[in-house]
C-alpha cells in the first residue's frame, strides 16, 4: 500500500456561500493574530500598535487625505493589472508604464500650459498624452507576446527598469525639456521643470478632518473602474477576452481575433498604469519625479498587483482594496520610528497581505486532513450540472 | 456574482474597520509637561553605517544632552515626494514641532507653506524660506584629506571612487577627494562609477567590482553604506570611507574617512527653536568648529602619511590652505579656476562648490552620470 499524505489539497467543486464572507475575514483576523505575536515578541504592545496603525491611516487629522495620496496611483495600476490578469496577460510592467506616463503626460503639461488656473483643455491633453505613453509602453510587451509567443511577465518586468533608468536620465543625467535649468537651485540638485499653474490638477476639497483634498486622479480612477466593468461584464469585448482567458483554443476556435486581443489588452492595461503616471505629475508632484529615491522607490507597480490579486481583478474591489492598502503604506511611516524599526513595519505590512491573498486559496480549494475524499483509482469527475 | 464580490469587499472593509476601531477606542491619558518634538528623516536606515547612521547620532546628542525636555524621533528609508509628505503630515499630527530633513529634494516651498508653524531643517540644500533652513559644511576639506591617504596608499596608477548621483555635491568631493589623491601620487587616476543612490549595498558592491576589475588598487567612496569596503575587504586592497566611522566593517583595509559631527548644530538649533530664537538661515560647519573630521586611521597608514595629513589639515583649519584654489583645470585640460581665486559656497555659478558640474584633471568617468 502506497503511504498517502496526511494532508491533501483538493479543488472545491461549489463555493459555499458563507466561504466567501468567513475566508477574508478569518485570514484578517489570523494576520492581526500572527503579527499580535510578533509584535509582543519584539516587545511591542499589539493593541496600541493597531490603533496607531488604524489611526495613521485613516482617523489621525489629515490622515485621510494622505491615505487617499497613497492609494491613487495604486488604484490605476491595480486596475491596469487587473486589466490584463483577467485575460490570464500576466502585465508586470505597470511600474514602467505609469513612469512612461508621467514623461509623456508632463511634457503635454509643459508644453501646452500657460498661465492662470487648471484649465480643463490642458489637463484634458495630459490625461490623453500620459495614457499612450503608458499604452506605447505596453504595447511592446504586447506585440512581442501577440506576435512573437514571448512572455510577457518576463519583457513587461525587465521594461521597468529601462523605463526607470530614462527616468532618472531625463532629469539627472541631461538638460531635457522636463528638467528645471533655470536658477542657481537647478545646478546644486536636478528636478523637474514646475509644471505650469494650468497644468496643476485641481482637488475636490472637503471640510473633513480639517480638510481632505479628493485628488482629480481619484476621481479618474473610479472612472476608469467603472469603464472597466462595463467592458469586462456588458460587450462582446469583455466577453471575448474572457473567453481567450480560460482557453486560448477555445477562443481560436470560436474565432476570436486572439493577436488582436492581445494587443488591445495590453493597451489598454498600459493606458490605466500611464494615467497612474501622469496623476503624480498633476496631483501630487507637479514636475516629472525622476529622483530615484522618489517615485521609483515606491514601486506602486508592483504593489498594484497585488491590489489587484486581492480585489480578484474586480474593478470596484481594486480601487477599494487600493484605499486599504495606501491606508497601510500611509500608516507605515507613521508607525515606525527609534522604538519600532521599519523593517518590522514591513513584517506586519507583509503578514496581513500575505494572509489576505493566502485566504483567497481556501475559497477555491479546500485542505483534508487524512485519506482524500474518495480513492483516486477513480478519477474524479466534474459532475454535469446545467451552468 | 459580481454583486457579490462587491458586498464581500464592503463586508471585508468593515470588518477591517471594527477591528481597528475597537482597539482605538482606549485613548492615552494627557500628557503632564510636553517636551519639545523634534523629528529626523533619513533617506536610508539609521544604522547604514554612513550618512544616516552620522545624523541619528546627532539625533542622540540632542536627546541626551536636553533630556526630557525634548522628545526626538527619526523616520527611515523615507522617498523624497510623497512619501516625505505623508510622513510629514503624522508627524505634525502627533505634535512635532521641528524636523531635520537630511537629504536634498526633501523640503519642497509647498509643504514648508503647508505647515509654517512647523520649523524645517534640510541638509545640504539651498532653499532658505521663513520657516526653512538650510545646514550643511565643508566635508570636501576632509575628503580632500582622505584623498591625500588614499593616494599615498595607492601602488599603482588607479583609484576607484563609487559616488552616488551626478550632482555638484558628489562631483565637488569626488574633485576634492582626487585632488588629494594626486598630491601624494602625482598623475594617479581616480575613476569613477556611479550607483543613482544614496544607499544601495548591492551596487555599491558591484561598483566596487567593477572598479578593481579595471584596474584599481584603493577604493574610495561618496555613498552612504560600507558595501565597497567589506569588497575592498575581501580582495585585501585599501579603503577609504565616508559619513561615519565604519572601519569595523573592514578593519584591515580601513585607512580613513571624512565624518561628520552634526550634534553641536543640531544641539544649537533645537536650543534656539525651543527658546523662540529660531531664525531661518544657510550654515556651513568646517573642521575649525568641529564639523567634520578624519575618522581614525586603519593599520594601512603609514607614520609619514599621517604626519603630511596632520599638516594639512591645520593649514586648512588655518585658512592658509584650500583644496579648491586655482589654478584648477578640469579633465580636458581647460583652466576654470584661476590662479590664486578661491572658490565659494554658493557664488560663482558653475565654479562654486554648489554649482560644480565639471570633474577635476585625472578623473575619469563623466560628470553627467
Amino acid at each position: 500500500m502506497r503511504l498517502r499524505p496526511p494532508v491533501t489539497i483538493e479543488q472545491r467543486l461549489r463555493r459555499p456561500r458563507w466561504l466567501a464572507v468567513a475566508v477574508p475575514v478569518g485570514s484578517l483576523i489570523f494576520a492581526f493574530l500572527v503579527a499580535a505575536l510578533v509584535l509582543v515578541a519584539t516587545g511591542h504592545d499589539p493593541f496600541s500598535t493597531y490603533r496607531q496603525l488604524f489611526e495613521a491611516a485613516f482617523v489621525q487629522r489629515g490622515s485621510l487625505n494622505q491615505t487617499l495620496i497613497a492609494a491613487t496611483p495604486l488604484a490605476f495600476t491595480g486596475l491596469a493589472a487587473a486589466a490584463a490578469f483577467r485575460m490570464k496577460l500576466y502585465n508586470i510592467g505597470a511600474e514602467g508604464q505609469m513612469y512612461m506616463g508621467a514623461i509623456t503626460g508632463a511634457a503635454a503639461g509643459l508644453y501646452l500650459g500657460g498661465r492662470g488656473g487648471p484649465s480643463p483643455f490642458v489637463i484634458a491633453a495630459m490625461v490623453v498624452a500620459g495614457g499612450f505613453g503608458g499604452m506605447a509602453w505596453g504595447l511592446i510587451p504586447g506585440i512581442l507576446r501577440a506576435f512573437f509567443r514571448t512572455s510577457e511577465i518576463l519583457t513587461s518586468l525587465l521594461l521597468n527598469y529601462v523605463a526607470g533608468l530614462i527616468l532618472t536620465y531625463l532629469i539627472f543625467e541631461s538638460q531635457s525639456y522636463w528638467r528645471q535649468t533655470q536658477g542657481f537651485n537647478a545646478t546644486v540638485f536636478p528636478t523637474g521643470k514646475p509644471l505650469p499653474s494650468s497644468a496643476v490638477w485641481p482637488g475636490l476639497s472637503t471640510n473633513l478632518q480639517g480638510g481632505i483634498v479628493l485628488p482629480l486622479g481619484a476621481g479618474l480612477a473610479v472612472l476608469v473602474a467603472v469603464f472597466l466593468w462595463f467592458l469586462y461584464t456588458r460587450t462582446r469585448f469583455g466577453f471575448e477576452a474572457q473567453v481567450l482567458g480560460d482557453s486560448d483554443r477555445a477562443a481560436r476556435y470560436a474565432g476570436i481575433r486572439v493577436r488582436r486581443k492581445i494587443l488591445a489588452v495590453m493597451a489598454l492595461s498600459g493606458a490605466i498604469a500611464g494615467l497612474g503616471g501622469v496623476s503624480q505629475d498633476g496631483d501630487f508632484r507637479h514636475a516629472l519625479d525622476g529622483d530615484p529615491n522618489g517615485l521609483q522607490k515606491l514601486g506602486y507597480g508592483y504593489t498594484g498587483i497585488v491590489v489587484a490579486a486581492l480585489g480578484r481583478y474586480n474593478p470596484f474591489a481594486v480601487v477599494l482594496i487600493a484605499f486599504l492598502i495606501g491606508g497601510l503604506q500611509n500608516a507605515g511611516a507613521a508607525l515606525q520610528g527609534p522604538s519600532f524599526p521599519s523593517g518590522l513595519v514591513g513584517v506586519i505590512q507583509g503578514i496581513i497581505l500575505f494572509s489576505a491573498l493566502g485566504g483567497e486559496l481556501l475559497t477555491r480549494y479546500r485542505i483534508r486532513v487524512g485519506r482524500p475524499a474518495r480513492p483516486p483509482a477513480a478519477p474524479v469527475r466534474v459532475p454535469e450540472t446545467a451552468a | 456574482m459580481m454583486r457579490r464580490k462587491i458586498g464581500l469587499v464592503v463586508l471585508l472593509a468593515a470588518m477591517l474597520g471594527l477591528v481597528f476601531a475597537s482597539v482605538g477606542s482606549g485613548r492615552t491619558a494627557a500628557h503632564k509637561a510636553t517636551p519639545f518634538k523634534v523629528a529626523w528623516i533619513y533617506v536610508g536606515p539609521h544604522n547604514d553605517a554612513g550618512w544616516s547612521e552620522a545624523h541619528d547620532k546627532g539625533r542622540l546628542y540632542v536627546q541626551g544632552k536636553l533630556g526630557s525636555n525634548v522628545q526626538t524621533t527619526y523616520k527611515e528609508n523615507i522617498a523624497v515626494g510623497t512619501q516625505f509628505n505623508q510622513t510629514v503630515a503624522s508627524l505634525v499630527a502627533q505634535g512635532y514641532k521641528m524636523i531635520f530633513a537630511t537629504s536634498y529634494g526633501y523640503v519642497t516651498p509647498q509643504i514648508a507653506a503647508q505647515y509654517p508653524q512647523v520649523k524645517f531643517e534640510q541638509a545640504t540644500g539651498t532653499l532658505v524660506k521663513q520657516n526653512v533652513s538650510e545646514y550643511f559644511g565643508a566635508a570636501e576639506d576632509t575628503v580632500f584629506l582622505s584623498g591625500l591617504a588614499a593616494g599615498a596608499a595607492a601602488k599603482c596608477n588607479t583609484i576607484g571612487y563609487v559616488v552616488a548621483y551626478p550632482i555638484p555635491e558628489v562631483i565637488r568631493h569626488a574633485n576634492a577627494f582626487a585632488l588629494g589623491a594626486r598630491l601624494t601620487h602625482p598623475g594617479v587616476k581616480v575613476k569613477l562609477v556611479w550607483t543613482h543612490s544614496w544607499f544601495d549595498p548591492t551596487k555599491e558592491k558591484q561598483a566596487a567590482q567593477s572598479l578593481h576589475a579595471a584596474g584599481a588598487c584603493v577604493l574610495g567612496q561618496n555613498v552612504d553604506s560600507p558595501a565597497a569596503g567589506q569588497y575592498a575587504e575581501s580582495v585585501h586592497i585599501p579603503w577609504v570611507g565616508y559619513d561615519s566611522n565604519a572601519m569595523h566593517f573592514a578593519p584591515k583595509s580601513w585607512l580613513t574617512a571624512s565624518v561628520y559631527n552634526w550634534g553641536p548644530y543640531y544641539l544649537k538649533r533645537v536650543k534656539a527653536a525651543m527658546a523662540g530664537t529660531w531664525k531661518p538661515g544657510f550654515y556651513y560647519g568646517s573642521i575649525k568648529n568641529g564639523f567634520t573630521k578624519l575618522a581614525p586611521y586603519g593599520p594601512r597608514v603609514k607614520a609619514k602619511t599621517k604626519a603630511l595629513i596632520a599638516k594639512y589639515e591645520k593649514r586648512i583649519e588655518k585658512g592658509t590652505y584650500y583644496e579648491f584654489t586655482g589654478p584648477l583645470r578640469d579633465q580636458k585640460g581647460k583652466l576654470r579656476v584661476k590662479k590664486g581665486v578661491r572658490m565659494k559656497v554658493l557664488k560663482g555659478g558653475t565654479n562654486s562648490l554648489y554649482g560644480m558640474n565639471w570633474l577635476v584633471q585625472g578623473v575619469i568617468g563623466s560628470p553627467k552620470g
